[in-house]
């Protein structure tokens, strides 16, 4: 069964928020990871880029899609999680916690309202696989 | 390419319908999936030299030779009717279509159970070599190989139905040699190696075609790109898919 921690918010394109004042961390959900498969490549737009909500900031391709990775806020990439290069396999284990992607000095928080929290988003999966 | 992304583009902003296409390509070319590292992938002197263009996708996955191919793409939203978020039903889904089409014109072809693991040795970067769940073998052979992108609630799903094959040919293009080629004889087929009657790119569409309405019970009409797709389309063949950033080094 995936995991949805509820200290983290969450977009319908399957990235989680970990929100530290205007420090928003992200990374991808059990669910992503689990419809991906085997992670096998990964590119992150690299620090001091901007990203916008609901708009791209890498892309990350498995042994049957890619997919562009999404973001949950605006702001500037402080932080990149150079560890997902040499090992993409973190990804596979660990992607609440080892496996987080950027790190984003988030410029407006009231951005985080349109974010789902781990119930809402759970319901939005149970939606999509036609779950009860 | 850049059809297939302005479709999907499209889709991200303005209310669409799903989408299949079907296409041929004006010379000889190659596709690469995005990750690929094209200057050890494919042998772009030899290409340079036969006039082959070289194109990077926005799908991942390994190397295409298109030549004498079909090659489809299924755009739709993760919640259009018929699909979900799901890769691999959506592989499965597109397959089942693709499979009633070849079966239309008496070509029995299954899908795969269970994919190969990539081989490490000659041909990996090839896409044929490697067969996923849900694609199509014939004979054993895989003769259509697909890559998926998603991105914001779409997917876009593209890939090459094998009419002919020369082997020789495709590894020539992806710089391989002998071994290559056996690899290939081993794993990789194409439509007329095994039908009763030639297949024609004119007849395979249309059955492709039938089939997709057959499978999911919809109706395929004829269109054109809307406004905002053809300005997508110009846009990303100018900045992306005619510019050596992106192509070579895989740099949107």
């Amino acid at each position: 069964m995936a995991a949805f921690p509820d200290d983290l918010l969450y977009t319908r394109e399957h990235t989680w928020a970990r929100v530290e004042d205007t420090i928003v961390t992200i990374g991808i959900t059990d669910y992503a990871q689990e419809n991906l498969g085997e992670i096998v490549s990964i590119e992150l737009y690299p620090v001091d880029s901007s990203v916008k909500q609901g708009e791209p900031f890498g892309v990350i391709e498995s042994d049957k899609a890619s997919a562009e990775l999404i973001s949950p806020v605006s702001g500037d990439i402080i932080n990149v999680n150079d560890d997902l290069y040499d090992d993409v396999g973190i990804l596979e284990c660990d992607h609440y916690d080892t496996g987080w992607m950027i790190a984003v000095d988030v410029r407006d928080l009231s951005e985080l309202d349109n974010l789902l929290d781990s119930e809402e988003y759970e319901d939005f999966i149970s939606q999509d696989v036609g779950e009860d | 390419m850049a059809i297939d992304e302005a479709i999907l583009r499209n889709g991200q902003v303005h209310e669409g319908v799903p989408t299949v296409r079907f296409y041929g390509w004006v010379r000889p070319s190659v596709t690469v999936g995005y990750f690929q590292d094209i200057v050890k992938e494919v042998d772009l002197g030899f290409c340079s030299a036969q006039n082959i263009d070289v194109v990077r996708r926005p799908t991942g996955g390994k190397a295409v030779y298109h030549d004498a191919d079909v090659t489809y793409s299924v755009v739709a939203r993760e919640r259009d009717e018929g699909f979900s978020s799901d890769i691999t039903e959506t592989y499965r889904v597109i397959s089942a279509c693709l499979l009633k089409g070849l079966g239309k014109l008496g070509i029995e072809a299954a899908l795969v159970e269970e994919g190969r693991k990539h081989l490490a040795s000659t041909g990996e970067a090839f896409c044929f070599s490697v067969p996923f769940k849900n694609e199509l073998l014939l004979k054993g052979g895989k003769v259509c190989g697909s890559a998926q992108m998603r991105s914001q609630g779409l997917f876009l799903q593209h890939g090459s139905i094998l009419i002919d094959l020369d082997l020789n040919r495709v590894a020539q293009v992806m710089a391989g040699g002998a071994e290559m080629i056996e690899l290939m004889r081993r794993s990789v087929t194409a439509l007329n190696n095994h039908a009763a009657h030639p297949v024609s790119e004119g007849r395979l569409v249309s059955a492709l075609r039938q089939a997709f309405e057959d499978e999911m019970g919809v109706s395929v009409c004829d269109g054109t790109l809307t406004a905002s797709e053809c300005a997508l389309k110009d846009s990303l063949l100018a900045e992306k898919y005619t510019t050596n950033r992106w192509n070579m080094e895989g740099k949107g």
